[in-house]
């Protein structure tokens, strides 16, 4: 295998695969990047058996092959190279590439290529075209509230549902649940639903920076491959039942306040920094207005009172002072309305606009 | 246990050679045999040592301690002897579980369905013929349950329960008996391993266990 490319493009393409390389395996070979040249073409891939990722590469490919290099180094290398035009050239005998671009030469032993497994082809016929720019707001929306624990393997990935004209994600681990209905220009051509990695769609999401107008969804028994502009990303799909979202949303609520998004959420942020520690954000209402206040042992105290359409008894609840700005966030600004019961029964954070986003927030238990 | 500070030199022969120069030791001889020769530095461990059973024998210059088999030999000439007392120190108590994890133990055995919903315990300390088994439970379909609990769940921790799995199975009546490892953090090694082997795991909080402090509220379990 033998190319010649520039120090940009080969840069740009290689900081997309590296994310998706594995930082922690016994296969060495999944901790590189294939470079992978035919036909006049060359691609970049990657993977950790959960995400593979394949992305086109300009270059002019002088002789065919495959070879794996370690991806975090090559990227180091390729970025510190001093001049743009680049070469890479596979010296078989001494397993290794050379990489020449300017005066600098390296040479960087190659991976085992028999370990690095194929990766899927782009989707085929039964696929779904989406409109790219809709697809990635919407996981951006929910993806905060999708789970890290990998105990809890069906709570790491989003439910993704397309039919008609409405786009659905869902994500949840258990403290909030996240729901957006995006409703579309154009009624797709076809529909899907699966619970997809977080960690995936975030990648794409990335991926569809770019500009792309659409993005094309093909999904199997046990995977999903989604391609944009060039890229092909592959996931596996999450198995498991994903939790009843619908029956976990209160029927009713005892209050309902409309608050201004942008104002109310630069509070929370503001005094959540002196919620360290896992000290809960807590949110005292009183006839008229509400005071929000944090307090870290051996750390300090900040409380802020801003006037809000509430009446009736006073409540205090509590929450964590994360998962309430990221459910703010999400919203991305406007009126914000709040619906509270009580402080141990969750919130709920809705726009105003009726923008299909609801955010519903359990609370933490207040000492005293 | 006989304690003799003395200015000594240290000969090991055996598998390889090593001489401790002349200074002042602490030699430990233990009723089991066992000899160590420990520095006022170096941490813990001995600077040389013998592990029994041994024969020890007195000389005229120190002592000599062998392996019953093997070629193995500690010669310690002594040079000066500042102190030589022996102290009988009776029945050893056998060393007890740290205070989490008893505390653990004696939480989960009086609240089983942390375990596992409808577990109800059988017995604490279920015995085996390699050790007894923390708590032995059965499910809300009489199924047995054996439950290790650890502090910190680890590799270790599985391989245990899986010997005391497979002890445990070798009785007819007991051969579907399942295992679970409960403890305050169980390791992403061992619970893979756990997973591997059928064996299920658990995180408890012993301050939830013991009421000092409410479950964190969650939408759904």
């Amino acid at each position: 295998m033998k190319l010649s490319t520039t120090r940009e493009a080969l840069s740009a393409q290689l900081q997309a695969v590296t994310r998706v390389a594995s930082t922690h395996t016994a296969v060495l070979a999944l901790s590189g990047v294939q470079l992978h040249a035919a036909a006049g073409t060359v691609e970049l891939r990657a993977t950790d058996l959960e995400v593979g990722l394949r992305v086109p590469l300009e270059a002019t490919p002088e002789r065919d092959g495959d070879v794996v290099l370690p991806a975090r180094l090559l990227l180091d290398v390729v970025r510190s190279l001093p001049s743009d035009a680049v070469t890479l050239e596979l010296r078989a005998a001494e397993q290794d590439v050379e990489i020449t671009s300017g005066g600098a030469v390296f040479h960087i032993r190659t991976l085992r290529a028999e370990d690095f497994p194929p990766l899927p082809e782009a989707p085929g016929d039964s696929t779904v075209s989406v409109p790219a720019r809709a697809f990635v707001d919407t996981v951006q929306t929910v993806a905060r509230a999708a789970s890290r624990d990998e105990t809890r393997p069906v709570l790491t990935g989003i439910l993704v549902s397309a039919s008609g004209r409405e786009l659905q994600m869902v994500a949840t681990d258990s403290y909030r649940l996240s729901v957006k209905r995006t409703e579309l220009e154009e009624a797709l051509e076809g529909s899907f639903e699966a619970n997809v990695p977080a960690r995936a769609l975030q990648e794409l999401a990335r991926l569809a920076q770019g500009g792309e107008d659409r993005l094309t969804v093909g999904v199997g028994a046990n995977q999903i491959v989604f391609q944009v502009g060039g890229a092909v990303l592959s996931s596996r799909l999450i198995d498991g039942q994903f939790p009843n979202y619908r029956q976990l949303v209160p029927e009713s609520f005892d209050h309902e306040l409309k608050l201004a998004g942008d104002e109310f959420t630069e509070v929370v942020r503001r005094i959540s920094l002196l919620a360290q520690k896992n000290a809960p954000l807590r949110l005292a209402f009183v006839e008229g207005e509400v005071t929000v206040s944090a307090q870290t042992p051996d750390v300090g105290e900040a409380r802020e009172t801003v006037p809000v359409p509430y009446s009736g008894e006073p409540l205090e609840i509590g929450f964590n002072p994360d998962f309430l700005r990221d459910g703010l966030e999400s919203l991305g600004g406007g009126d914000v309305v709040l619906k509270l019961i009580n402080p141990l029964r969750p919130g709920l954070i809705e726009g105003a606009d009726g923008s299909g986003f609801l955010y519903l927030i359990m609370p933490i238990r207040l000492n005293v | 246990m006989r304690l003799i500070v003395a200015r000594c030199e240290v000969r090991y022969t055996g598998r390889l050679t090593a001489v401790l120069p002349e200074a002042l030791r602490l030699v430990m001889v233990k009723s089991d045999g066992s000899v160590m020769v420990h520095a006022d530095t170096g941490g813990y461990k001995p600077s040389n040592w013998m592990t029994a059973p041994t024969v020890i024998e007195e000389t005229p210059d120190g002592m000599v301690v062998r392996k019953l088999r093997g070629e193995d030999r500690l010669e310690i000439r002594i040079a000066e002897v500042v102190s030589d007392s022996e102290h009988d120190m009776g029945e050893a108590a056998a060393l007890e579980k740290d205070g989490v994890e008893a505390h653990l133990q004696e939480a989960l055995a009086a609240a089983p369905e942390w375990c596992g919903e409808g577990f109800r315990l059988v017995r604490r300390e279920w015995p085996t013929d390699i050790g007894p088994v923390d708590l032995m439970c059965r499910d809300s379909e009489d199924g047995w349950i054996a439950v290790e609990i650890k502090r910190i769940g680890t590799i270790e921790a599985v391989e245990q329960l899986t010997r005391y799995l497979e002890r445990i199975r070798r009785d007819p009546a007991m051969a579907d008996c399942r295992g679970i490892l409960a403890a305050q953090c169980v390791k992403p090694q061992a619970r893979v391993l756990a997973d591997s082997r059928g064996i299920a795991w658990v995180e408890v909080d012993l301050d939830v266990l013991r009421g000092e402090r409410e479950p964190d509220l969650t939408l759904f379990a």
